[in-house]
């Protein structure tokens, strides 16, 4: 008999999914769900590159349109699926279809959190997650306007820069002393903070949206402190929810997310997640963790689908992301809630350089502007959770590829 | 026809190494792998960041910016977000040069 997989989320991980399904010679029935009207697309470029008008949508498409038909890939874009049956192996579709699965994986990615202010809901009060999110953000762009942003995550930040690179005044409210400070740091988050501010752009930190006023459209925002920002519109960046509900009833543990082991299965057989939305054992930090990156998507995809055709393939990937801003490009590398020691390579001030989160001795995560080249080498480092003298980080001239961690695990 | 172009002494470039020239205008990247020279157009295809600035594995340049992976004899993406190939041009040995086609 033939089986049918089902994916439910039809962005990277989704599509990445479906895609790797047929590379590795699935000849089931395959259906992929999305809530969004187009096929699977990266959106990195929705804050960026596109948002700016310099790169077409087709750009950012994962395959060409024609792609998932030729390849018997049932798609069922622009649909939601209202509830998953566990005992039956059942999805529900919101337009009444229910379609019946052997193996379900669950892609459905996050939805931005939204903030209990008075005038939310007024006009020209935008978030960023979907293509159609930065359409309407592009829409208000045009040289002299005046934006404010809500919060300096990196969203915030690649919109700002985008706007600032567009010629729109731009003022970012964040709640904290630097922009970033909860993943990066103090120290870090003010060399971004000043990237922002050489650039033109109004920074307002320790303080918070108290409302959005206007008579249809956002006209100022108020703040806790009494700022009072006269502006053309606002982009809220405030981080995203995963998008779990769907699961609800079935017996599938949720945790911020869905926890999967680190094969990408759930406590309930047969139901899979990856991507944003999965909350997932890594073997390397040996916890949980949930990773809202381009990479961690792509790549998770694609290990759920071969375990989905019984390939018992760990997930391991160390996370990895970049975030580019004006002419600067940002990457980090590991995972780290906690440092002791943040060893620093190269110069913070004139923005070239890599930084270590260490803890204990070991490197847990590093942080890179402009220092690609050497990010990337670290990767090995934080993969051997090796201890690695801070000297030795320090100095330029050492290879880093030379060490004993990244050796062996060439 | 496409002429070459001497770039550097063909001893100049150790192996594993890789080094950006200009060619007639264009920036072409050329790697020394176990002794045998690849040469490709030095801008990533993703966002035009230079490919030289980042890592040579065996026959894989890695992109600095965004981690693209290119093979240096074909061009081919081998990984993205790049989804475009590299240029690549002939390169040859002349009398002690190392020289491009271009």
């Amino acid at each position: 008999m033939t089986e049918t997989f089902v994916i439910v989320g039809a962005g990277l991980a989704g599509g990445g999914a479906a895609a790797t399904l047929r590379e590795e010679g699935f000849d089931g029935r395959l259906v992929l769900i999305g809530t969004e009207p187009q096929p699977p697309y990266e959106r990195p470029p929705l804050s960026k590159e596109y948002l700016r008008g310099e790169s077409p949508f087709e750009q950012a498409l994962l395959q060409p349109v024609d792609f998932y038909g030729e390849n018997g890939i049932e798609s069922r874009f622009g649909v939601r699926v209202i509830g998953v049956d566990a005992a039956e192996k059942v999805v529900e579709l919101d337009h009444g279809e229910r379609v019946a699965y052997d193996a379900l994986l669950v892609a459905t990615g996050g939805r931005n959190r939204r903030i209990p202010v008075p005038g939310i809901d007024l006009e020209g009060i935008y978030g960023l997650r979907t293509v159609a999110d930065s359409d309407r953000i592009r829409a208000e762009i045009s040289a002299g306007r005046k934006a404010v942003v809500v919060g300096m995550g990196f969203i915030g930040l690649e919109v700002t820069a985008s706007l600032r690179q567009s010629g729109v005044e731009v003022a970012v409210v964040d709640r904290n002393t630097v922009p970033l400070r909860r993943v990066l740091g103090e120290e870090i988050g003010l060399v971004v903070a000043e990237i922002h501010r050489d650039h033109g752009t109004e920074l307002i930190f320790e303080d918070k949206v108290a409302a959005f006023e206007g008579a249809e459209r956002v006209e100022r925002i108020t703040t806790q402190r009494g700022h009072r920002i006269e502006c053309d519109f606002v982009v809220v960046g405030l981080g995203v929810e995963p998008a779990t509900e769907l699961l609800a009833g079935t017996g599938v543990e949720i945790g911020n997310g869905v926890l999967v082991d680190e094969y990408l299965r759930t406590g309930v057989e047969g139901i899979y997640a990856a991507g944003d939305v999965a909350n997932h054992y890594h073997p390397v930090f040996k916890r949980h963790i949930r990773v809202e990156h381009w990479q961690n998507a792509l790549k998770q995809g694609s290990v759920a689908a071969r375990n989905m055709l019984g390939r018992n393939e760990p997930y391991g990937e160390i996370p990895w992301f970049w975030s580019d801003q004006y002419e600067h490009n940002l990457q980090y590398a590991g995972f780290h809630s906690e440092w002791d020691e943040l060893v620093v390579r190269g110069s913070t001030e004139v923005r070239n350089f890599v930084a270590f989160y260490r803890k204990d001795g070991r490197i847990l995560a590093a942080v890179a502007i402009n220092g690609g080249r050497d990010l990337r080498r670290s990767i090995s480092l934080i993969k051997a959770q090796e201890e690695v003298a801070a000297a030795t980080l320090r100095d330029l001239d050492f290879d880093l590829r030379t060490l004993a961690g990244a050796a062996s695990l060439r | 026809m496409a002429e070459f172009a001497a770039v550097s002494g063909a001893g100049d470039l150790g192996e594993g190494e890789m080094r950006a020239f200009d060619v007639r205008g264009i920036k072409i990247a050329v790697a020394n792998v176990g002794g045998a020279f690849h040469a490709f157009d030095d801008t990533c295809t993703h966002m035009a960041c230079s490919l030289v600035e980042g890592d040579l594995e065996e026959t894989t340049v890695i992109c600095p910016c965004h981690g693209a992976e290119f093979d240096v004899t074909s061009g081919a993406v081998l990984q993205g977000p790049a989804k475009e190939p590299l240029a690549t041009y002939k390169t040859r040995v002349d009398g002690g040069n190392l020289e491009v086609e271009g």
